[in-house]
């Protein structure tokens, strides 16, 4: 135990279990609706953190991610709508999909300068935007795209522990990957990428697999999204949830492990219980992330750092 | 069905409505030239040149004086980008410089949710349009709406200034000399960080210039500049960042693939035909349309 508690992904891994397990007894105490609240927040903390690991760790800025997200949903949501075909088969379906565009498109244009990456998956983001709402026979467009609930009600209280449990095994498959030699491969990258080639790594494979890596997380978050939310729009794909994964990260701290997880549910949860203003809550979180980004880049994550430390006793 | 006047007239569309493509791009290049970075709101300040033009139209000016609610426009979205680049883009200098690139694109990325969630609080999702009392013109034989001639003519006049400020001007010389090294020029004696505020307002004013000239045919709404903008992106791709001829040869020919496209294959996917052609050209010529150096990193 001490042995394992004192390297980085044993404690992070033990903080996570304990932070799960305490998670676990919610439902003794919170409504319903705070179930959903809580179930559509683990979503976005798969999002974030996915994203996180290519734009904070990697560095390179992917303006895609709820794209991806809309593949694996529409992948699964659209399988069973025109074939009945169930969402075992669905959901990786949307995965392999999502892994497959993130992989085509890094291959693409992973090999240029990194501002490259964000002006080409912008590009592809509105083009699946478009291509969602035009093609309506096929896609059902704004009508909306009715897909099966994964347990048979859409009560959320079994989905609340589905997406504990899912966020539970990536944050932990994300922190070995973060602690593994491809993890300082993508922190090379990011700190002085000519260098890192200079010392031998394929900054290109490794970027174009870690974009493939996000894209098939944010496919399968979409996927069981999907299977909870049980109506499909292209609204899904609308740039402001881009910019909501974005500032959530922000806002916890970019490039750090702990950042988009204390920053999403925050958002999530004042994004939830703002909607009454409306398109103004947008304006007042906009407007938050200036201020921070104007006087700080760290975010909550940084007033973190020191306690944590302290925690597990090392100075 | 391919009849020669069909060819012709969609020629002479894409390359019309390609011109105004490529006056975003420009905007967006050009911004990216002097300041290294990327205005990923560029679509919002469209969105306010827009709906100035609509405002000026419908309640100060009348249709018949568009033309000078366009100027007044593009020089309103100018000054709304110095106030911009003064407030939120020059503090970029006081970060360190490994994370400016990140602060630009988190804080143009917060501007371009602020003033869309601004314009749908106050306007609503309503779509307005400002109208136009251009007759249809003749170009030839074929019949154009007036409103996208008057829009082709005057985004060729701003390119036509826009290049001759460039190359003649004292002003236009400081603005390449910045582009090609920033310490150099202040060596110079030129002050950069003014330098870049007048590129960040002439970079949006070309963002807002295009929204007004096209407010009449694409409407006026709170997320009506992502559809250009994102051609805009496209253009930068498929032409090379920091191009400026690269910006208007490839929003001709974004301009023309996207016409055809809708003519003669399916209207619904006008949208998608520009990033089909910027994958076609990744997979031909991954150095772009000009080999760009130094493209690849």
């Amino acid at each position: 135990m001490s042995a394992f508690a004192s390297t980085g992904f044993g404690r992070s891994a033990i903080t996570i279990l304990v932070a799960a397990a305490v998670l676990l007894l919610l439902p003794l105490v919170a409504s319903s609706f705070v179930l959903h609240v809580a179930t559509i927040g683990f979503y976005y903390v798969i999002l974030a953190a996915s994203w996180n690991l290519l734009a904070g760790y990697t560095g390179q800025f992917s303006l895609a991610h709820h794209a991806f997200a809309a593949v694996g949903a529409y992948t699964s949501g659209l399988l069973g709508y025109h074939w009945g075909i169930s969402f075992w088969i669905g959901i990786p379906a949307g995965v392999l999909l999502s892994a497959a565009m993130g992989f085509v498109l890094g291959r693409l244009v992973l090999k240029m300068r990194a501002i490259y990456l964000a002006i080409a998956t912008w590009a592809f983001a509105e083009t699946v935007h478009v291509y969602l709402t035009a093609d309506y026979q096929f896609t059902r467009g704004e009508l909306g795209l009715s897909v099966k609930p994964l347990f048979g009600s859409v009560d959320p209280l079994k989905y609340y522990f589905l997406f504990l449990g899912l966020t539970v095994v990536l944050l932990i498959g994300m922190r070995a990957l973060i602690d593994s030699p491809l993890g300082y491969f993508m922190r090379a990258i990011k700190d002085d990428e000519l260098r890192a080639k200079s010392l031998g790594i394929d900054t290109t494979k490794v970027k174009v697999a870690i974009f493939s890596l996000s894209s098939a997380i944010a496919g399968l978050a979409g996927g069981f999204y999907a299977h909870y939310t049980v109506l499909l729009s292209p609204q899904m794909i609308d740039f402001s949830e881009m910019a909501k994964i974005v500032i959530m990260v922000v806002i916890g701290g970019f490039g750090t492990f702990l950042g988009p997880i204390i920053g999403a549910a925050p958002v999530q949860v004042v994004m939830t219980y703002l909607q009454s203003w409306g398109e103004w809550n947008l304006a007042v979180f906009a407007l938050i992330v200036i201020v921070l980004m104007r006087f700080s880049m760290e975010g909550i994550a940084a007033v973190f750092t020191p306690l944590w430390r302290r925690m597990w006793r090392d100075g | 069905m391919f009849s020669t006047e069909l060819v012709a007239q969609t020629a002479i569309s894409g390359v019309m409505i390609g011109v105004l493509y490529a006056l975003m791009a420009l905007g967006i290049t050009f911004i990216y030239s002097i300041m290294r970075m990327i205005n990923w709101a560029m679509g919002e300040f469209y969105m306010i040149g827009s709906y100035l033009q609509f405002m000026l139209v419908a309640w100060v000016l009348g249709p018949d004086l568009w033309w000078l609610a366009i100027l007044i426009s593009t020089a309103g979205v100018f000054l709304l980008g110095l106030v911009v680049q003064w407030g939120l883009i020059k503090p970029i200098f006081k970060k360190p410089p490994e994370m400016r690139d990140d602060y630009a694109t988190v804080v143009t990325l917060a501007l371009l949710l602020f003033l869309r969630s601004i314009a749908t609080g106050l306007a609503g999702p309503n779509q307005f349009t400002p109208g136009s009392t251009l007759p249809i013109m003749m170009i030839g034989p074929m019949p154009m709406a007036g409103a996208r001639v008057a829009a082709f003519v005057f985004a060729l006049a701003a390119l036509g200034i826009f290049w001759a400020v460039l190359r003649y001007t004292w002003y236009g010389l400081a603005l390449r000399a910045a582009s090609q090294s920033r310490v150099g020029v202040q060596t110079a004696g030129i002050d950069v960080l003014s330098v870049d505020r007048v590129a960040f307002g002439i970079g949006v004013a070309l963002a807002g210039l295009a929204g007004a000239l096209l407010a009449p045919v694409f409407l006026v709404f709170p997320t009506n500049g992502m559809i250009t903008t994102v051609k805009g992106f496209e253009i930068v791709v498929i032409g090379g960042l920091g191009s400026i001829p690269g910006a208007l040869i490839a929003g001709i020919l974004l301009g023309l693939i996207e016409s055809f496209g809708a003519a003669f294959i399916d209207s619904a996917y006008q949208n998608i035909y520009g990033f089909l052609l910027v994958l076609a050209i990744l997979v031909l010529r991954p150095t772009g349309l000009f080999g760009e150096r130094g493209r690849e990193a």
